[in-house]
């Protein structure tokens, strides 16, 4: 086949883009990724939660996609936990909890867990988490769930190795190829961690650091270390994007990274090509199908005004009519796709706009 | 990268730049693309200079715009305050040297044997690192005598055309490399004319020099122009040079009403070997004649190759010579960017951000590692045991049975 010829080209890397790829990537098909940066949930704090979109409906197409997510988050070394029929409280920066079904494992152990005691770790040189205010808050609201969880707040600092004032990018970015920092970090960690079940610090457990090296990290401690999501950016949200890509590739999707499709040739109810603006003169994609998974904005950009979908994720024209039979639309490129279960929505739709586009494998041949 | 875009309003402050930048991981005081780019542009477009050493140690590895999810155009904007940016006196002298990759190869390979003894002798590496500020630490790439040619026309065949933008290290270091590159094109059906251009203008624009760099892109707008108007088609044996042909000139000369239709012209018809190549392999008209090899090989991406936004085209033609198996070793950027890892005070940077990809290549044991940037070369054989090669070399001895 040649080189720029796909089965299926995937527009955005966000939850819905990785997916849709993810999906006709498990099925042997060739594929391609083309994205400007990360999707928009690097910033979030990575936890799922279904409430409002199991009210809505579709359980089994939901835990389907969701069940493939978490085999593919599994296999990139980024582990969810949860399940459908129960959720937990989860903390959050403001010092609340969230009611959350799914979550990367080391937010997910940080739930109020009755008569444990918990040290909040904060760090000196990180201006922007407080380990006071944290544990103070934690503690009310634990009480107000009804829980006898406690929370005590703990400074250590990092000033030798980090300087300061630092950022938990900069933290993870260290504990990731740093060894001797991650080491310096277990000996600081230590006495904060004496007498406590589990530690919780804000998110910086690494950007491309796998399920083997932050349990790796725990055993070293004798503790349980869990991460709170921080303010932008989210260091699990990054590790999440990171790890998932790594994934793809290695599932054999070819990422092109970096510039932006400028343009969809759509001729006869069928999409030709697509156009990425290389510097220079434009790389051009020819794919069987693609998915257009761009975020709300972009979408529009690449002259798809997408006025809703039909049942196989087609985008309809203003007409309604079909734009091209073998193009797809997934994440919030779809209109009304907001809310607080914005991520599963990525998640389901993606699936979904993957699985359709797997399934035209051969109807759209090469012209 | 996208010399229009300046709109420093796309910035949302996300901070996906800094998590993308190879010196913000390994250097702490280092302030990052976001705070240098649009943070401080800010500052600097209500004319408060706002500057600061830290610009000088940006890489120009374009990493942040590629990872920028709104396409702010971050390194753009510290390339300008970094032309801006005062230097003392010392470093300022040096990088006016390394600015100018091509004059310093013109002078050396007058007598390349005297000029390769004075840089490999211990009292000069001494003397350069005390005075110049120039790491002794690493080996200078040897220079030769500069005959690279435009080889004897066949008449007889009515071939392509193409016009070889051969880059400083090809013409006063590896000559034998820019042959190599016309016996593979040639070996494709092309017949190819050696552009008498000067050096691409990145080192230029690198040591913050701008006016070095406009000079350049000028001259080989002139050179290149002709050939282009005749149908030529331009290709590049270095990424750098190929990054610069396609996005620097642009941004260098937009406002040159009388080149730039030139420019972008000759940004239009640049392709890189690989991607010529790659090509030529999708229309079914790469020539395969093969010769079975055995070698296990790893494959990095240069920055450069990557913030041309080709794919990996070199990655997919060596993986078509039977018997070659090729790891992608995607292991971020190698921390030489050109003259950058010769500079004393940023050598220790520089080999930590390689760290990674030594790493890789440790673990992964290949035979060679193929690699189409020079200085990338350099500092794989640097920081490992391994030797680094560009494709080319690879695909031609697959054609002369000549491999492993």
């Amino acid at each position: 086949m040649e080189s720029n010829h796909y089965d299926v080209v995937v527009v955005g890397a966000g939850l819905s883009g990785l997916t849709a790829a993810g999906v006709a990537a498990c099925q042997g098909l060739r594929v391609a990724l083309v994205a400007t940066g990360p999707g928009s949930f690097v910033l979030g704090s990575g936890y799922l939660k279904t409430q409002e979109i199991l009210a809505a409906g579709p359980a089994d197409e939901l835990s389907e996609a969701i069940a493939f997510f978490c085999e593919m988050a599994q296999a990139a070394g980024c582990p969810f936990e949860g399940q459908f029929s129960s959720s937990r409280h989860l903390p959050t920066i403001l010092g609340d909890f969230q009611s959350v079904t799914f979550a990367p494992r080391p937010l997910w152990n940080a739930e109020p867990r009755n008569d444990t005691s918990t040290a909040i770790v904060g760090i000196r040189e990180l201006s922007y988490f407080d380990e006071n205010f944290m544990a103070e808050r934690l503690s009310d609201q634990a009480r107000l769930l009804g829980s006898s969880c406690t929370y005590s707040a703990r400074q250590i600092s990092l000033a030798r190795s980090c300087g300061a004032p630092t950022t938990t990018l900069r933290i993870a970015k260290r504990f990731d190829y740093d060894a001797g920092f991650r080491a310096e970090l277990i000996e600081a960690l230590r006495p904060a961690a004496a007498g406590f079940v589990r530690v919780l610090v804000p998110g910086m457990l690494g950007l491309c650091s796998r399920e083997q090296q932050i349990a790796q990290f725990e055993s070293e401690l004798g503790c349980t270390v869990c991460e709170l999501p921080t303010l932008p950016p989210s260091i699990p949200g990054l590790r999440l994007f990171h790890l998932l890509s790594r994934h793809l590739s290695k599932l054999g999707v070819e990422l092109l990274q970096g510039f932006p499709v400028s343009k969809l040739q759509i001729q006869d109810g069928v999409c030709m090509e697509l156009e990425v603006a290389s510097p220079g003169h434009p790389m051009v994609l020819r794919g069987e199908c693609a998915v257009l998974a761009t975020g709300q904005h972009s979408s529009t950009l690449l002259g798809v005004d997408c006025n809703g979908h039909d049942e196989q994720m087609h985008p309809l024209t203003s007409s309604g009519s079909v734009m091209a039979g073998n193009l797809f639309v997934a994440g919030t490129a779809l209109p009304g796709s907001s809310g607080s279960s914005g991520d599963v929505m990525e998640i389901l739709t993606g699936h979904r706009a993957g699985s359709f586009a797997a399934a035209t494998r051969g109807h759209y041949a090469a012209r | 990268m996208r010399q229009d875009d300046f709109a420093i309003d796309n910035c949302l402050k996300c901070s996906v730049c800094n998590a993308a930048c190879p010196v913000f991981g390994v250097n702490a005081q280092y302030p990052g693309p976001k705070q240098l780019g649009p943070e401080l542009e800010r500052l600097r477009l209500e004319g408060i200079s706002a500057d600061t050493e830290w610009l000088e140690y940006c890489l120009g590895c374009h990493r942040c715009d590629m990872a920028c999810p709104h396409g702010v155009g971050v390194s753009e904007m510290i390339a300008h305050a970094k032309a801006k940016h005062h230097k003392p006196l010392v470093r300022g002298l040096r990088d006016w040297w390394f600015a100018r990759p091509g004059l310093l190869g013109k002078l050396t390979t007058i007598l390349p044997a005297i000029s390769n003894f004075a840089l490999s002798m211990k009292l000069a590496r001494f003397f350069m690192s005390k005075v110049m500020r120039i790491t002794p630490l690493r080996t200078f790439p040897a220079y030769t005598k500069p005959n690279l040619r435009t080889p004897p026309a066949r008449t007889s065949e009515d071939r392509a055309r193409l016009l070889f933008f051969p880059g400083c290290f090809i013409r006063y270091n590896r000559p034998d490399l820019g042959r190599k590159v016309i016996e593979l094109l040639e070996r494709n059906g092309f017949a190819t004319e050696v552009a008498a251009t000067e050096c691409c203008g990145v080192p230029a624009a690198a040591n913050g020099d701008a006016a070095q760099a406009h000079a350049m892109a000028r001259a080989n707008v002139k050179s290149l122009v002709a050939g282009v108007d005749a149908g030529m088609r331009v290709v590049t044996a270095c990424s750098s040079c190929g990054y610069m042909l396609k996005t620097g000139f642009g941004g260098l000369l937009k406002d040159d009403r009388e080149l730039a239709p030139a420019v972008q012209k000759i940004a239009a018809s640049t392709l890189d070997v690989g991607e010529l190549l790659i090509a030529q392999s999708d229309a079914g008209m790469l020539n395969t004649d093969f010769q079975q090899a055995n070698m296990r090989l790893a494959y990095h991406a240069p920055c450069h190759q990557k913030s041309q936004g080709i794919g990996r085209p070199w990655f997919h033609l060596l993986r078509q010579i039977p018997g070659i198996t090729i790891e992608d070793l995607d292991a971020g950027c190698c921390g030489m960017s050109g003259t950058y890892g010769f500079k004393q005070e940023k050598y220790k940077i520089s080999v930590a951000i390689g760290q990674e990809l030594f790493d890789s290549i440790n673990a992964s044991q290949p035979q060679m590692v193929a690699t189409e940037c020079a200085t990338c070369q350099m500092q794989i054989e640097h920081g490992t045991d391994f030797k680094a090669i560009h494709p080319v070399e690879i695909m031609l001895q697959a054609y002369n049975g000549k491999i492993i």
